[in-house]
Protein backbone atom coordinates (compact mmCIF):
# COMPACT_ATOMS: atom_id res chain seq x y z
CA UNK A 1 0.00 0.00 0.00
CA UNK A 2 2.78 2.38 -0.31
CA UNK A 3 1.75 3.21 -3.52
CA UNK A 4 -1.74 4.11 -2.86
CA UNK A 5 -3.29 7.03 -4.50
CA UNK A 6 -6.20 8.59 -3.29
CA UNK A 7 -9.30 9.53 -5.24
CA UNK A 8 -9.37 12.98 -6.05
CA UNK A 9 -11.37 14.87 -3.83
CA UNK A 10 -11.54 12.51 -1.31
CA UNK A 11 -8.91 11.92 1.90
CA UNK A 12 -6.21 9.63 2.27
CA UNK A 13 -6.81 7.35 5.06
CA UNK A 14 -5.23 8.54 8.48
CA UNK A 15 -2.69 5.62 9.01
CA UNK A 16 -1.18 6.75 5.36
CA UNK A 17 -0.65 10.13 6.44
CA UNK A 18 2.83 11.45 7.67
CA UNK A 19 1.42 14.21 9.49
CA UNK A 20 0.32 11.66 12.07
CA UNK A 21 3.59 10.51 12.57
CA UNK A 22 5.95 13.36 12.11
CA UNK A 23 5.14 16.58 12.94
CA UNK A 24 4.14 16.54 16.44
CA UNK A 25 5.39 19.65 17.65
CA UNK A 26 4.46 21.42 20.84
CA UNK A 27 2.51 23.46 18.61
CA UNK A 28 0.79 21.39 17.45
CA UNK A 29 -0.14 19.70 20.57
CA UNK A 30 -1.13 23.03 22.33
CA UNK A 31 -3.57 24.00 19.15
CA UNK A 32 -5.15 20.51 19.51
CA UNK A 33 -5.91 20.95 23.05
CA UNK A 34 -7.19 24.71 22.93
CA UNK A 35 -9.42 22.61 20.63
CA UNK A 36 -10.65 20.66 22.85
CA UNK A 37 -11.08 22.94 25.92
CA UNK A 38 -13.77 24.73 23.05
CA UNK A 39 -15.04 21.35 22.90
CA UNK A 40 -16.00 20.06 26.22
CA UNK A 41 -17.32 23.66 27.01
CA UNK A 42 -19.35 23.40 24.70
CA UNK A 43 -20.45 19.95 25.37
CA UNK A 44 -20.50 20.69 29.01
CA UNK A 45 -23.12 23.70 27.99
CA UNK A 46 -25.43 20.64 26.13
CA UNK A 47 -25.19 18.69 28.50
CA UNK A 48 -26.41 21.02 31.43
CA UNK A 49 -29.51 22.15 28.83
CA UNK A 50 -30.06 18.22 28.15
CA UNK A 51 -29.90 17.48 31.79
CA UNK A 52 -31.99 20.03 33.01
CA UNK A 53 -35.29 18.82 34.21
CA UNK A 54 -36.78 22.31 34.38
CA UNK A 55 -36.47 22.36 30.52
CA UNK A 56 -39.67 22.49 28.65
CA UNK A 57 -38.43 23.67 25.29
CA UNK A 58 -36.15 22.48 22.28
CA UNK A 59 -32.14 22.83 22.32
CA UNK A 60 -31.50 25.70 20.50
CA UNK A 61 -27.98 25.24 18.58
CA UNK A 62 -26.89 28.90 17.48
CA UNK A 63 -24.49 27.07 15.30
CA UNK A 64 -27.71 25.75 13.10
CA UNK A 65 -28.77 29.32 13.20
CA UNK A 66 -25.68 30.97 12.10
CA UNK A 67 -26.04 28.45 9.33
CA UNK A 68 -29.36 28.62 7.95
CA UNK A 69 -28.88 32.08 8.29
CA UNK A 70 -25.71 32.42 5.96
CA UNK A 71 -27.21 30.04 3.21
CA UNK A 72 -30.42 32.17 3.32
CA UNK A 73 -29.25 35.74 3.33
CA UNK A 74 -26.33 35.87 0.99
CA UNK A 75 -27.63 38.99 -0.48
CA UNK A 76 -26.40 41.51 1.44
CA UNK A 77 -22.86 40.45 0.60
CA UNK A 78 -23.00 39.51 -3.00
CA UNK A 79 -21.32 41.66 -5.26
CA UNK A 80 -21.48 42.07 -8.98
CA UNK A 81 -17.86 41.04 -10.32
CA UNK A 82 -17.21 39.61 -13.56
CA UNK A 83 -17.06 35.81 -12.15
CA UNK A 84 -20.52 36.31 -10.47
CA UNK A 85 -22.12 38.33 -13.31
CA UNK A 86 -20.81 35.20 -16.06
CA UNK A 87 -22.36 32.43 -13.15
CA UNK A 88 -24.82 34.39 -13.32
CA UNK A 89 -25.81 34.43 -17.26
CA UNK A 90 -24.30 30.50 -17.28
CA UNK A 91 -26.75 29.38 -15.40
CA UNK A 92 -30.09 31.84 -15.77
CA UNK A 93 -29.99 33.39 -19.18
CA UNK A 94 -28.05 30.86 -21.59
CA UNK A 95 -30.51 27.83 -20.77
CA UNK A 96 -33.37 30.11 -21.66
CA UNK A 97 -32.06 31.29 -24.89
CA UNK A 98 -30.75 27.96 -26.11
CA UNK A 99 -33.64 25.73 -25.19
CA UNK A 100 -36.03 28.28 -27.03
CA UNK A 101 -33.99 28.12 -30.10
CA UNK A 102 -33.49 24.13 -30.19
CA UNK A 103 -37.36 23.35 -29.05
CA UNK A 104 -38.33 26.29 -32.09
CA UNK A 105 -36.41 24.96 -34.86
CA UNK A 106 -37.11 21.20 -33.84
CA UNK A 107 -40.82 22.04 -33.41
CA UNK A 108 -40.75 24.28 -36.57
CA UNK A 109 -39.19 21.28 -38.69
CA UNK A 110 -41.84 18.73 -36.96
CA UNK A 111 -44.41 20.93 -38.21
CA UNK A 112 -43.03 21.07 -41.81
CA UNK A 113 -42.62 17.24 -42.52
CA UNK A 114 -46.38 16.96 -41.11
CA UNK A 115 -47.28 19.19 -43.86
CA UNK A 116 -45.16 17.56 -46.91
CA UNK A 117 -46.68 14.35 -45.39
CA UNK A 118 -42.91 12.92 -44.34
CA UNK A 119 -42.87 12.61 -40.57
CA UNK A 120 -42.06 8.47 -39.56
CA UNK A 121 -43.76 8.31 -36.60
CA UNK A 122 -42.53 4.67 -35.61
CA UNK A 123 -43.65 4.39 -32.02
CA UNK A 124 -47.35 5.66 -32.67
CA UNK A 125 -50.05 4.44 -30.29
CA UNK A 126 -53.11 6.85 -31.27
CA UNK A 127 -54.40 7.14 -34.86
CA UNK B 1 -11.01 42.83 21.65
CA UNK B 2 -8.52 42.43 25.31
CA UNK B 3 -11.95 39.90 26.49
CA UNK B 4 -10.56 37.44 23.66
CA UNK B 5 -7.23 37.13 24.36
CA UNK B 6 -7.40 37.24 27.96
CA UNK B 7 -9.81 34.22 27.44
CA UNK B 8 -7.41 32.60 25.47
CA UNK B 9 -4.58 33.52 27.57
CA UNK B 10 -6.46 31.85 30.58
CA UNK B 11 -7.48 28.90 28.44
CA UNK B 12 -3.79 27.97 28.07
CA UNK B 13 -3.00 28.54 31.67
CA UNK B 14 -5.28 26.09 32.48
CA UNK B 15 -4.12 23.46 30.19
CA UNK B 16 -0.59 23.36 30.48
CA UNK B 17 -1.47 23.40 34.52
CA UNK B 18 -3.25 20.35 33.81
CA UNK B 19 -5.85 20.71 35.80
CA UNK B 20 -8.15 17.98 36.03
CA UNK B 21 -12.29 17.59 36.16
CA UNK B 22 -14.80 20.67 36.44
CA UNK B 23 -12.32 23.75 37.06
CA UNK B 24 -10.67 23.23 33.68
CA UNK B 25 -13.98 23.84 31.91
CA UNK B 26 -15.01 26.85 33.92
CA UNK B 27 -14.64 29.36 31.33
CA UNK B 28 -16.25 32.87 30.19
CA UNK B 29 -17.94 31.73 26.91
CA UNK B 30 -21.56 30.88 27.02
CA UNK B 31 -24.26 30.44 24.13
CA UNK B 32 -26.83 33.14 23.92
CA UNK B 33 -30.57 32.19 24.44
CA UNK B 34 -31.30 34.07 21.41
CA UNK B 35 -29.23 34.79 18.69
CA UNK B 36 -28.84 39.13 19.04
CA UNK B 37 -27.31 40.44 15.95
CA UNK B 38 -24.09 40.31 17.07
CA UNK B 39 -24.47 35.91 17.38
CA UNK B 40 -25.52 35.91 13.34
CA UNK B 41 -23.05 36.04 10.73
CA UNK B 42 -22.07 39.21 9.13
CA UNK B 43 -19.92 40.94 6.72
CA UNK B 44 -16.41 40.02 5.39
CA UNK B 45 -13.88 40.62 8.35
CA UNK B 46 -11.08 43.20 7.55
CA UNK B 47 -9.17 43.82 10.56
CA UNK B 48 -7.67 41.69 13.21
CA UNK B 49 -10.05 42.64 15.60
CA UNK B 50 -13.30 41.91 13.49
CA UNK B 51 -11.31 38.08 13.05
CA UNK B 52 -11.26 37.49 16.65
CA UNK B 53 -14.70 38.37 17.37
CA UNK B 54 -15.78 36.45 14.52
CA UNK B 55 -13.84 33.12 15.25
CA UNK B 56 -15.24 33.83 18.77
CA UNK B 57 -18.83 34.39 17.23
CA UNK B 58 -18.23 30.68 15.66
CA UNK B 59 -16.64 29.04 18.34
CA UNK B 60 -13.48 28.09 16.75
CA UNK B 61 -9.95 29.09 17.50
CA UNK B 62 -8.32 32.56 15.69
CA UNK B 63 -5.57 30.07 14.39
CA UNK B 64 -8.09 28.12 12.63
CA UNK B 65 -10.54 31.10 11.51
CA UNK B 66 -10.37 31.33 7.99
CA UNK B 67 -13.43 33.37 6.00
CA UNK B 68 -14.12 32.49 2.52
CA UNK B 69 -12.18 34.36 0.04
CA UNK B 70 -14.20 38.00 -0.61
CA UNK B 71 -15.07 38.06 -3.77
CA UNK B 72 -18.98 39.05 -3.81
CA UNK B 73 -20.64 35.03 -4.22
CA UNK B 74 -22.67 35.67 -0.83
CA UNK B 75 -20.49 34.33 2.07
CA UNK B 76 -19.52 37.00 4.38
CA UNK B 77 -17.45 36.39 7.23
CA UNK B 78 -18.59 32.67 7.40
CA UNK B 79 -15.75 30.33 8.01
CA UNK B 80 -14.44 27.95 5.35
CA UNK B 81 -14.45 24.46 6.30
CA UNK B 82 -12.55 21.47 5.23
CA UNK B 83 -14.30 19.83 2.54
CA UNK B 84 -15.12 16.57 4.51
CA UNK B 85 -18.10 14.63 4.73
CA UNK B 86 -19.51 13.86 7.68
CA UNK B 87 -18.56 9.84 6.79
CA UNK B 88 -15.01 10.24 8.03
CA UNK B 89 -16.25 11.71 11.54
CA UNK B 90 -15.31 8.60 14.09
CA UNK B 91 -18.20 6.19 14.13
CA UNK B 92 -17.33 4.98 18.16
CA UNK B 93 -17.02 8.56 19.60
CA UNK B 94 -20.12 9.73 21.77
CA UNK B 95 -21.20 12.71 19.69
CA UNK B 96 -24.10 14.97 20.19
CA UNK B 97 -26.51 13.98 17.29
CA UNK B 98 -24.65 10.60 16.32
CA UNK B 99 -26.57 10.40 13.35
CA UNK B 100 -25.45 13.38 11.88
CA UNK B 101 -21.83 12.79 13.70
CA UNK B 102 -21.59 16.28 14.90
CA UNK B 103 -21.73 18.10 18.18
CA UNK B 104 -24.02 20.90 19.66
CA UNK B 105 -22.33 24.23 18.65
CA UNK B 106 -19.89 23.13 16.45
CA UNK B 107 -19.57 25.00 13.24
CA UNK B 108 -21.43 23.44 10.36
CA UNK B 109 -19.86 23.30 6.90
CA UNK B 110 -21.29 25.93 3.89
CA UNK B 111 -22.62 21.97 2.49
CA UNK B 112 -22.92 20.32 5.20
CA UNK B 113 -26.73 18.97 4.18
CA UNK B 114 -24.22 17.58 1.07
CA UNK B 115 -22.28 15.82 3.27
CA UNK B 116 -24.40 14.02 5.45
CA UNK B 117 -24.03 10.37 5.81
CA UNK B 118 -27.07 9.43 2.89
CA UNK B 119 -24.98 12.00 0.69
CA UNK B 120 -21.48 12.77 -0.60
CA UNK B 121 -18.56 11.02 0.61
CA UNK B 122 -14.90 11.87 0.89
CA UNK B 123 -13.51 9.06 2.68
CA UNK B 124 -10.81 7.06 1.76
CA UNK B 125 -11.67 4.86 -1.56
CA UNK B 126 -11.26 1.06 -0.50
CA UNK B 127 -8.87 0.46 -3.42
CA UNK B 128 -6.07 3.14 -4.68
CA UNK B 129 -7.10 5.02 -7.39
CA UNK B 130 -5.07 4.22 -10.34
CA UNK B 131 -5.89 0.52 -9.73
CA UNK B 132 -9.86 1.15 -9.13
CA UNK B 133 -9.42 3.02 -12.95
CA UNK B 134 -7.43 0.30 -14.32
CA UNK B 135 -9.66 -2.69 -13.23
CA UNK B 136 -12.94 -0.08 -14.66
CA UNK B 137 -11.67 0.63 -17.85
CA UNK B 138 -9.39 -2.57 -18.99
CA UNK B 139 -12.99 -4.62 -18.07
CA UNK B 140 -14.69 -2.28 -20.18
CA UNK B 141 -12.57 -1.94 -22.97
CA UNK B 142 -11.80 -6.09 -22.77
CA UNK B 143 -15.58 -6.50 -23.41
CA UNK B 144 -15.94 -4.03 -26.03
CA UNK B 145 -12.84 -5.72 -27.74
CA UNK B 146 -14.93 -9.29 -27.79
CA UNK B 147 -18.07 -7.86 -28.73
CA UNK B 148 -16.16 -6.20 -31.73
CA UNK B 149 -15.04 -9.54 -32.40
CA UNK B 150 -18.01 -11.26 -32.07
CA UNK B 151 -19.57 -9.03 -34.72
CA UNK B 152 -16.74 -9.91 -37.42
CA UNK B 153 -16.75 -13.52 -37.08
CA UNK B 154 -20.31 -14.50 -36.21
CA UNK B 155 -20.75 -17.90 -35.29
CA UNK B 156 -24.36 -19.69 -35.48
CA UNK B 157 -25.90 -23.19 -36.51
CA UNK B 158 -25.58 -23.37 -40.81
CA UNK B 159 -29.41 -23.55 -41.80
CA UNK B 160 -30.31 -23.62 -45.73
CA UNK B 161 -33.29 -22.50 -47.57
CA UNK B 162 -36.21 -24.35 -45.90
CA UNK B 163 -37.33 -27.78 -48.38
CA UNK B 164 -40.82 -28.78 -48.87
CA UNK B 165 -42.64 -31.84 -50.04
CA UNK B 166 -45.14 -32.42 -53.14
CA UNK B 167 -42.88 -30.96 -55.61
CA UNK B 168 -42.57 -27.85 -53.57
CA UNK B 169 -46.10 -27.91 -52.32
CA UNK B 170 -47.45 -27.80 -56.41
CA UNK B 171 -50.79 -28.18 -55.72
CA UNK B 172 -50.92 -25.91 -52.53
CA UNK B 173 -49.28 -23.21 -54.32
CA UNK B 174 -52.09 -22.99 -56.66
CA UNK B 175 -50.48 -25.37 -59.44
CA UNK B 176 -52.71 -26.91 -62.14
CA UNK B 177 -54.35 -30.25 -60.71
CA UNK B 178 -54.57 -32.06 -64.53
CA UNK B 179 -50.79 -30.50 -65.68
CA UNK B 180 -48.16 -32.97 -64.62
CA UNK B 181 -45.48 -30.61 -62.30
CA UNK B 182 -41.70 -31.31 -63.22
CA UNK B 183 -40.34 -33.58 -60.34
CA UNK B 184 -38.32 -31.45 -57.80
CA UNK B 185 -36.22 -33.45 -55.59
CA UNK B 186 -34.58 -31.80 -52.76
CA UNK B 187 -32.51 -34.59 -51.37
CA UNK B 188 -28.93 -36.31 -52.91
CA UNK B 189 -28.09 -39.83 -52.00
Amino acid sequence: MADYREAPLATRPKTLDPDEYFNLSPDLRRAEEERAAIRANLKRQYQLQLNNPHRKELIEDPALTRWVYARTNPYPHFRATPKTSLLGMLFGVVPLIVLYYTFKTDRDNREEQIKAGTLDRKFKLSY
Amino acid sequence: MAGVVGFQRWVRALTRARVAGMPALLSASRAASGPSKGMLPGPYPNTPEERAAAAKKYNMRVEDYEPHPDNGEGFGDYPKLPDRSQHERDPWYSWDHPDLRRNWGEPMHWNFDMFIRNRVDTSPTVVPWHTACKHLFGFIGFMLFMFYVGEQFPAYQAVGPKQYPYNNLYLERGGDPDKQPEEVKNYEI
